[in-house]
């Protein structure tokens, strides 16, 4: 066990801390994205519920390496984690500082999170940990009508190794989750996340990578449950020599609208950043994907490659795509593209004429293209986690 | 019964009517060839006899052991016994070729009402029946047809045939792409097949295939109409004289 400053009934930052005060402040000011801000152009917010939610019960510890969090805030202490990871709550300004220091400015999801701050925790993996087995982070959402804002600080320290599961469900209004994973030098993190929650929610996800040099970062978003998920990350490559991978599947059926965000970031030379993005939308579904690779002007010898396809079910499922490479040095490799497509016909009537009915046809036909994608998870017991949730949607579709 | 009999066939691709009228009829045991120009309609027919979506039948009925097949997708008739070994067979990027084979396998036996196949006996079954066909272990391993060379995408249309065991199998141009061996290969396979279980409709440009798979019935398919009929030595005129006489006469 390896818990401190974890008080069951605790001050709300969201009342007392001064940045929390000045992002409401900041929030409120601004309001939601204005219809001419970039970043917004193809998700548009109405109105979000917001009651964040207070602390609630404790609850029993669960198996080894799973941390509850009901509404935003952990229900469970931290002893049932590895003894090299520390886990405790961002009480004072000056580690929320270091937290909030991290987040892009003037940003629409941190002021939102920061300013209605739930449960704010630090987790931290000691300098050259091997932890075995993977952190479960399971964020599932309070009372009808709650929101959850938790702010969750992962710092892996430098030759760190650690597996993350991010896995958010039960949510029935809004779940804004903002996360910095600070990856110290030579640290190797897998990382998934799984947004499935309730068809009603809304999920407005920040996350945030600061990578130090050559860190190995295998990070996959799987957004699959909401009304409406909008899964925003940025990852800052501080350091040389990194190995960067952020890939993400999501899927959408009915009314659902899924926005995969990503914004990578080569601050210095020689790393290599791998993006593979799929989304399959059935019905009036829509997709977005926008994403930006810029490259520093230092960061010579960068590998940025980038692609999304989008498979439409439905003649009224609509995918937009928006790659953008911005690049201000000249020894760099570079390559982005996004495709929108619909299931081929001559496959369907190849395993048709097999015997393989229509719904197993295309079911087969989808798995095998979210496999390029589903193949980026290099950790088997994620990439599990993941398969397991993109079998049960496509069996909920038959 | 006939086990197919098509009368008055007439179908159109779009607006551009291909088949004007075709009857043909095939028995348990029979192996009919086609043989025809380029462009006279012999894949037309092998889709239509399959069932591909945009193939429109306008006239006539296909029957297939006393019952239509017009209002029946390509899976149904599939599994009703229709099988259709492709000219392209198609490459599918992603799907694991023992799951798609497991796939078709087990509709087929749950349409007869048999229980399907525990995954173990069927690699071992698959393997056995590859191994006859040259295709190797390996091939089986990729996805379906992904990486294939043309002759491998044939051997492996074949094992899908020996797989399945189809009453009523459609061999679209089995024999291209095949060098010499794999054509002896691969009519061994299909030979192998042959019997009073099913029956087969060879659509080739080649005699060549002939002298390996002998038809019993031998029929010239040109301008989307069945000009000629008559048995092996039909397939030895075509070869020697070319269509053009035939098509003339007509
Ligand atoms: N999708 C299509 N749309 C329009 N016309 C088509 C289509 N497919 C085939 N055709 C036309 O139908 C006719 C018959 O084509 P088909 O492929 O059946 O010929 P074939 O006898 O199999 O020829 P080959 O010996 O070259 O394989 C041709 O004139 C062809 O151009
Ligand atoms: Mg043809």
């Amino acid at each position: 066990m390896a818990m401190r400053g974890l008080s069951m009934q605790p001050n709300l930052l969201r009342e007392n801390a001064a940045l929390c005060l000045q992002a409401k402040q900041e929030f409120a000011a601004n309001g939601l994205p204005a219809a001419k801000n970039e970043a917004w152009i193809y998700t548009r917010l109405q109105a979000l519920t917001l009651n964040p939610a207070n602390a609630g019960e404790e609850a029993q510890a669960d198996e080894a390496g799973v941390l509850s969090f009901s509404a935003g805030w952990l229900q469970t202490g931290g002893d049932n984690l590895p003894a090299s990871v520390t886990l405790t709550e961002m009480g004072d300004d000056a580690i929320l500082g270091e937290f909030a220091a991290h987040l892009p400015e003037d940003h629409f999801l941190g002021s939102l999170s920061l300013g209605h701050a739930t449960g704010a925790y630090l987790i931290e993996i000691a300098a050259n940990a091997a932890i075995e087995t993977p952190l479960q982070l399971v964020f599932e959402g309070g009372e009808e009508g709650q929101s959850s804002h938790p702010l969750i600080f992962i710092k892996c320290g430098a030759g760190a190794s650690c597996q993350l599961a991010e896995i958010h469900s039960g949510t029935t209004s809004l779940s804004a989750p903002v996360m910095v994973i600070d990856a110290g030098a030579g640290a190797k993190i897998d990382h998934v996340k799984l947004q499935a929650e309730d068809s009603q929610a809304s999920h407005l996800a920040l996350t945030v990578f600061a990578v130090a040099q050559t860190a190995d970062i295998n990070s996959f978003t799987a957004a699959i449950g909401a009304k409406l998920g909008r899964h925003e990350t940025h990852a800052h490559l501080n350091g040389e020599h990194i190995e960067m991978a952020l890939s993400s599947l999501y899927l959408g059926r009915a009314e659902q609208h899924q926005d995969i965000t990503t914004r990578m970031l080569h601050h210095m030379p020689n790393c290599t950043s791998n993006q593979v993005i799929r989304g399959v939308l059935d019905d009036s579904a829509k997709g977005v994907f926008q994403g930006k690779v810029l490259v520093a002007r230092d960061a010579q010898k960068t590998d940025g490659q980038q692609m999304s396809r989008a498979l439409l079910l439905s003649r009224k499922a609509e995918a937009d795509a928006k790659p953008e490479l911005e690049i201000y040095a000249d020894d760099v490799v570079c390559s982005h593209g996004a495709t929108v497509g619909e299931l081929d016909e001559t496959h369907l009537f190849y395993m048709m004429s097999r015997g393989i009915s229509e719904d197993d046809a295309k079911n087969m036909l989808i798995q095998a293209f979210l496999i390029d994608a589903l193949e980026q998870v290099r950790h088997e017991a994620l990439a599990d986690i993941l398969s397991h949730a993109v079998h049960d949607w496509m069996a909920e579709g038959l | 019964m006939n086990l197919l009999e098509i009368k008055n066939l007439k179908a159109k691709i779009g607006d551009k009517e291909i088949l004007h009228g075709i009857d043909l009829t095939i028995n348990r045991g029979e192996v009919h060839a086609i043989m025809g120009p380029n462009g006279s309609g012999k894949s037309t027919l092998s889709y239509v006899l399959s069932g591909r979506d945009g193939y429109e039948v306008t006239d006539g009925e296909i029957l297939l052991d006393g019952e239509s097949v017009l209002d029946m997708e390509a899976d149904e008739r599939a599994r009703a016994g229709m099988f259709l070994a492709f000219q392209y067979p198609v490459e599918l990027p992603g799907v694991g070729g023992m799951s798609f084979l497991r796939a078709a396998v087990n509709a087929r036996l749950r349409e007869k009402g048999e229980d399907e196949v525990d995954q173990l006996a069927f690699v071992k079954m698959v393997r056995a029946k590859a191994k006859a066909l040259g295709v190797d272990d390996e091939m089986l391993k990729r996805a379906v047809n992904v990486g294939f060379s043309g002759g491998e995408k044939k051997r492996y249309e074949i094992l899908q045939m020996a797989l399945l065991e189809p009453t009523m199998a459609v061999l679209d141009e089995t024999d291209s792409g095949l060098d010499v061996d794999a054509l002896r290969i691969v009519s061994e396979g299909v030979n192998a097949l042959r019997g009073e279980a099913r029956g087969m409709l060879v659509i080739t440009h080649y005699q060549r295939l002939l002298s390996h798979i002998v038809p019993d019935y031998v029929h010239i398919l040109a301008g989307g109409r069945i000009i000629k009929s008559g048995d092996k030595d039909l397939a030895l005129e075509v070869e020697n004289n070319g269509y053009a006489g035939l098509i003339d006469a007509a």
